[in-house]
Order: structure tokens, then sequence, then C-alpha cells
């Protein structure tokens, strides 16, 4: 049913109501609605899949679009994240360093830190561990940034600096802090259940 | 000839040794030389007690000349800087850790952060610090003397210390994160955590479990109320 057609269906009804010489407005929408509900046209199984593919529901696609490309951000994101989970054992895409997460400890100790940033001309990371003094990332040919650290246990605080700018929110830090007003990220080295 | 030209090469060899060496690390004097140059109002106070910091391995030499650098060149005056260095000296003068203090100050300047909001934030660390300290007391868990063997239930130095900055650091970030201090268990909470993580590979497994086991979320209200009344001094 479009919605001419349902406009012109709730003014017939309407009509009908206020004609009735025992017209009450008490209760009015709930018999508006069951009367209407009787006329809606009846589709088969298939009916709601024919409606949802008819090539005359444009916005049809368009939706199918939108439902499109979130399902690609979830499945790109959850990939993401899934660098994070103890199971996962995700590489770079230099398939050397094992690139679990922004600034994951792995055997001895050792931080990798990691920036995507193909466009940037400099990348850097700051933080407890070099008296935030900056600690220059190198970039691979497919435009991501690391370096790796030996660090000893402990709690780091860090930010990473690209181009001047700063980048407090390392998406897979342990923890986030407000540091005169902005983000730092947080790295635990040598907690439990890290195998350091 | 011959010999000359392995003389040359020798002496070439060693200039560029030199040259490529590592500066020499930097001593207290340096550090007193580089304050003395900003002319701040309490230099002497802070000379005296950065004097008494490296002496008790309190300070490093060679981070403090840096911090020193920085404030100079930084956009500030000698009040600002004064300000900064101030907090650090009272922190030891009272006996108080202050790497994480002298830390966060070089990430205020690392990020173009005012001198006066540098010197605010530090200022209520500090003070947090001072009150965690005082609470860990009232809890019956003290601090040992420097060179002292610890007897119970005194813990070493550098383990008191080592609880306490973590404890007041976490505190601090709470506050400076915009959380209220009459949010005791999210305070809580949040230094359990913190000193959970850090449980057996930074901070001994019993030091750990005898705070957890003797500071209750009041404590901790009570000690970031304290410290936000208290006026700057």
């Amino acid at each position: 049913m479009n919605v001419d057609r349902l406009e012109q269906e709730i003014h017939d009804l309407l009509h009908a109501e206020t004609a009735s010489q025992t017209f009450l407005l008490e209760g009015l929408e709930g018999r508006i609605s069951t009367q209407l509900a009787g006329r809606l046209p009846r589709f088969g199984p298939f009916g709601f899949l024919r409606r949802l593919l008819a090539p005359t529901h444009g916005a049809r696609v368009a939706q199918f679009a939108v439902v499109g490309a979130t399902a690609v951000l979830f499945f790109v994101g959850g990939a993401f994240l899934a660098d994070r989970l103890p199971f996962s054992q995700g590489t770079s895409p230099a398939g050397s360093a094992p690139l679990v997460s922004a600034a994951r400890s792995s055997g001895e100790n050792q931080v990798l830190f990691v920036m995507p940033a193909p466009n940037a001309k400099s990348v850097a990371v700051l933080g407890t561990f070099n008296n935030w003094e900056p600690t220059p990332l190198t970039e691979n040919k497919d435009g991501i940034w690391t370096a790796s650290l030996t660090l000893p246990p402990g709690r780091y605080e860090y930010a990473f600096v690209v181009d001047g700018r700063w980048w407090g929110q390392d998406p897979l830090a342990d923890e986030y802090v407000h540091s005169f007003g902005e983000y730092s990220s947080v790295r635990y080295v040598g907690k439990a259940g890290d195998g350091v | 000839m011959r010999t000359l030209a392995a003389c040359a090469i020798i002496l070439v060899v060693s200039a560029l040794l030199v040259a490529g060496s590592p500066a020499s690390a930097a001593s207290p004097a340096d550090v007193t030389r580089a304050i003395e140059a900003l002319s701040l109002p309490h230099g002497t106070e802070i000379i005296g007690a950065f004097q008494v910091g490296f002496s008790q391995g309190h300070l490093l030499p060679e981070e403090t000349l840096r911090l020193v650098e920085r404030l100079a060149a930084a956009a500030g005056s000698p009040t600002d800087e004064d300000a900064i260095l101030l907090v650090i000296a009272h922190a030891l003068q009272e006996d108080l850790p202050v790497a994480m203090l002298s830390s966060k100050a070089a990430e205020g300047l690392a990020r173009g952060v005012p001198l006066p909001v540098i010197a605010r934030g530090l200022a209520l660390r500090e003070r947090l610090v001072a009150e965690v300290r005082d609470l860990l007391y009232s809890e019956r868990i003290f601090r040992a003397q420097e060179g002292v063997p610890a007897v119970s239930p005194a813990l070493p130095a550098a383990r008191f210390d080592l609880l306490l900055a973590h404890i007041a650091d976490s505190l601090g970030d709470y506050v400076e994160g915009g959380g209220s201090p009459w949010n005791g268990d999210v305070i809580l909470a949040g230094v359990a955590s913190r000193l959970t993580l850090l449980k057996g590979s930074v901070i001994p497994a019993e030091d750990v479990d005898l705070v957890l086991a003797r500071i209750e979320a009041g404590d901790l209200t009570r000690a970031v109320l304290e410290a936000l009344n208290q006026p700057r001094k």
C-alpha cells in the first residue's frame, strides 16, 4: 500500500465515522487502526522479499547500501579489534613484527608501537618511558609506522605525535587518562597474563 | 712518510670517536648552574632541595637538567618557572616521591601547556601525595628510614614510595579526569585496578594486599577532599 492510498483509506474511514449518527471520539484511533488493518493487502510467504527487492523501490536500494556499509564497517572494526584478543595471532602488514596492539608487549618486555598514518611525514611516540621526549617511528611501504621498545615492567602513559598533532587515544590501549585536558593512553607492561 | 700517515689516521679516528661518544652525564652542579641562569625568585630554596634530592637518589641530575632546559625554552615568566620547580622542591623537602611529579611536568612542557596550568596541576598532585602518605600512616602502613632495615609494620622506603606514588597518581588522574571526590567506590576501584595490574611484577604482592585490605572508599574520598581544599603553598 503506497502513501497516497493509505491516506485515502484513512480519509474514507474517518468520513464514514463522522457520518455515523453514533460518532464517538473515544476509541476512534483504535477503530480506525482495526479497520485499516482489515483493508491492508496480504502477501504470501515471499511477498515481503518481493516488495523489498522490487526495482521500483529505489529508496530501499539506498537502505541496502547503508546496511551493507555498516556491515563492512563492523567486519573491518571487528577484525581490527580481534587482534587484541588473547587467542589472536595477527601479523603486521609487513609480515614480520606482531601487530597485536598499538602498544602490545611480547615475550621480553618488547613493546611495539604502531600507528597507521599513510600520508604522514613524521610520527613519534612520547611517554613516561622516554620522559616525554619524542622517539621516532619508522614507516613501512604500507604507511604503517612502528617503533619497538624494550621496557621494564611498569605502567606507561604515552601519546603519538603525527605531523605535530597529538594523538592520545590509542584504540588498543589498556586504559586512558586525562592529562592537562587531553587524553593519554596507558600500557601496562609485565602485568599478569602478559607472559612478561 | 708511512708513519706520518698512520699517525694522521689514528688522530682522525680518535677525533671521530670522541665526537661520536655520548655527552657525559649531567651532574648536580650542572643543574644548579642551569637553575641559577633562570634567576628564579626561590632559586636558592629550589637548588637546596634539589641537592638533597640528588644525594638521596630521589632525583636524577640528567632528567632534572632536561626539565630545567625545557622550562627555560618554554614561553613563561621566571615566576611561572619558579612555581613549577618549587612544587617539586616542596615535595622533596617533605620527603615525598617526586618522579611522577617531574614526569608530569615534562609531559606538560612537551604538550605546550601554559606554565601556570602545569604548576596548578603539579601542586594538586603534590597535595594528593601528601594526603595519601598521611592516609597510609593512619592505616599503620609506615615508611622505614632510608638505609635502615624495615621492621614490621614499616615497609622499606623504596617500596613505600612506589605504593604511595601509584595510589596518589591514580587519585590525580581521577580528579584531573573530572571525577567527583564523593564517588569513593569509583576511586577505590581505580586504585585497586592499578595496583592489581602491577601486583607481583612492579609492586610486591604483599604490599598490594596490605593496602587493599586496609584502605576503604571513604578514606580516599577524604584524602581527595583534603587535597582539593588545601590552599596553595
